[in-house]
């Protein structure tokens, strides 16, 4: 008896994988809907700090942290179920909701929030790609073991989004009478954009999302100039 | 030769001298965070490099060893041996390739370059195609395993027999693999390696049918199993065809990469429909032509004696 084409098992296995891997999907999205919401929500709040003068900044991040609170625990329950599958095989499917979430908590630090014990808040502190995973209760940069971490792309990426937003707030912030910020916040983006320049990056996501911060560089220095031109800079910051 | 440059001063320039320092970047707060960022980019980058670099050229002797096995005219227990040596010296090269990029695919490496990897897939149609010319069945993942663990275990060991005559060729000394300690690195097959190399078999099954019935006259896996205790007809690729286009129709759609699926499992279909009409040709012409009959370029395979 010649064997047949193929094992009736074998058709079993290849099936009861493909249904395995659909039902691993199913739950992700459920848990990244959720995440989706928070990260939105947060997102929200802190769209407001565009209207907000300075003075009351504590107030607002307050909400923004209860926000983010909701997000690390969406986070937590994430790396939970995700470590139980190769990271990379699904890292596609979250890692643009987690640069956002990065994105939220690098701002709200920026802005005088996320304060620690050790590390009072206070406006221009920059978030290291540990002090996210902290802040998350996450590993950083796995490599020697395969399980839910926070990759450095996704960290870079994430700050790419709050150079974005904070250009915008530059222009705000001189309209809510704060040319302080906008000065001081440019002289964060240049460094941060000279940062960048040290990367060797490959033609992919990250080459592309680096190239846009030149624009948000040319814009907060046309405000400064504009603030200049008028001289309209306070003293202990104009240099 | 020619002369040289001077600078300011007057003194001669060195060619080969010290470089000035390359353009010096403005150093902030920030600088030794991006420079180790950087470190880890490189890393990353330079990984992928080498992978896809060696999985090209594993794609290629994949390739051409699927060529190599379209030469083959019908199913049997052994390759002809020209072919089966032409085989052999490709995987030989494959394995060495394999070998060195295998510690770099291991744990959560695996999948973080699995698009680097479309070799595998490649290489998975070469080794189902050439399992299926020699037992006209198709081998599964779980079979199919070891053997790609054996290859790359085969690339490590540098003095093999099998490797002696295997000609160096590829620069794939690329980064040599650390020195074999208790147990190499192998290189693993995911699924969709597995399924994808498999739906891309059903178009060299659908060639070899097309081939092998033009030239033989006979559809290919009917005529030589006979006697094997089977009363019936023996099964003929047409059959075993329609088995795998019935295995994909079957399986649920792998909801990762749907797109990709539909596209192969629509080509699949076109293979199987090419492969019935060809069936269906030979039952309706063949019947007009005595049976052994042969195209006149084969004419040295010995004439058809007897008609039915």
């Amino acid at each position: 008896m010649a064997p047949p084409m193929i094992d009736p098992a074998l058709f079993e296995q290849l099936k009861t994988k493909i249904e395995e891997d659909t039902s691993v999907r199913k739950e992700l999205d459920q848990i990244l809907d959720d995440l989706n919401q928070h990260v939105s929500f947060t997102q929200g709040l802190l769209s407001r700090i565009h209207s907000t003068p300075r003075a009351k900044y504590a107030t607002l991040l307050g909400q923004v942290e209860g926000g983010i609170k909701k997000e690390i625990e969406t986070v937590g329950k994430l790396s939970a179920f995700a470590s139980q599958y190769p990271y990379y095989k699904y890292n596609h499917k979250w890692t643009r909701m987690v640069q956002d979430a990065i994105a939220t908590v690098i701002l709200c630090a920026w802005l005088g929030g996320m304060a620690t014990d050790s590390k009072p808040g206070e406006v221009g502190r920059l978030l290291t790609l540990e002090n996210i995973g902290q802040a998350f209760n996450v590993p950083v940069n796995l490599k020697d073991r395969d399980a839910f971490h926070i990759t450095v792309e996704e960290y870079l990426l994430g700050l790419i989004a709050v150079i974005d937003d904070l250009s915008r707030l530059a222009v705000n912030s001189v309209t809510l009478g704060d040319t302080a910020m906008a000065v001081q916040i440019s002289g964060f983006i240049k460094d941060l954009h000279a940062g960048f320049q040290v990367l060797n990056l490959k033609n992919d996501i990250l080459r592309k999302r680096v190239d846009s911060i030149k624009y948000a560089v040319k814009k907060v220095e046309d405000v400064v100039y504009d603030l200049s031109l008028r001289n309209l800079i306070p003293a202990q910051e104009a240099q | 030769m020619s002369g040289f440059k001077r600078d300011w001063s007057g003194n001669a320039k060195r060619r080969d001298g010290p470089k000035p320092a390359a353009k010096q970047v403005v150093r902030n707060a920030y600088t030794p965070m991006f420079e180790s960022l950087r470190n880890e980019l490189d890393e990353h980058h330079d990984r992928r490099e080498r992978i896809v670099k060696a999985s090209r050229d594993i794609t290629a002797l994949s390739k051409k060893i699927i060529f190599s096995l379209q030469r083959v005219r019908k199913i049997e227990s052994q390759l002809p041996a020209n072919i089966q040596s032409e085989v052999d010296s490709r995987l030989a090269e494959i394995a060495k390739l394999l070998a060195t990029i295998a510690p770099e695919i291991q744990g959560i490496n695996r999948y973080r370059y699995a698009r680097s990897l479309m070799c595998l897939e490649e290489l998975v149609e070469a080794l189902t195609f050439a399992h299926y010319l020699r037992t006209q069945t198709l081998i599964s993942h779980a079979e199919l395993d070891p053997t790609i663990e054996d290859l790359t275990r085969k690339g490590t060991v540098p003095e093999d027999e099998t490797m002696a005559d295997a000609s160096d060729t590829a620069g794939t000394a690329e980064k040599p693999a650390p020195p074999p300690t208790a147990e190499p690195p192998t290189v693993s097959l995911t699924q969709d390696d597995y399924l994808y190399g498999v739906f891309d078999l059903t178009g060299e099954m659908m060639r070899f049918a097309t081939t092998s019935t033009a030239l033989t006259g006979t559809m290919a896996g009917g005529g030589s199993g006979e006697g094997d205790g089977g009363d019936d007809e023996p099964r003929t690729i047409v059959h075993d065809m329609h088995e795998l286009g019935t295995l994909f129709e079957m399986l649920p759609v792998g909801s990762g990469n749907r797109f990709q699926w539909e596209k192969k499992l629509e080509v699949t279909r076109q293979s199987v429909q090419k492969v019935e009409r060809l069936g269906y040709d030979r039952i309706i012409r063949g019947s007009e032509r005595p049976k052994g009959w042969i195209p006149d370029l084969s004419a040295d395979q010995g004439q058809g004696d007897e008609l039915e």
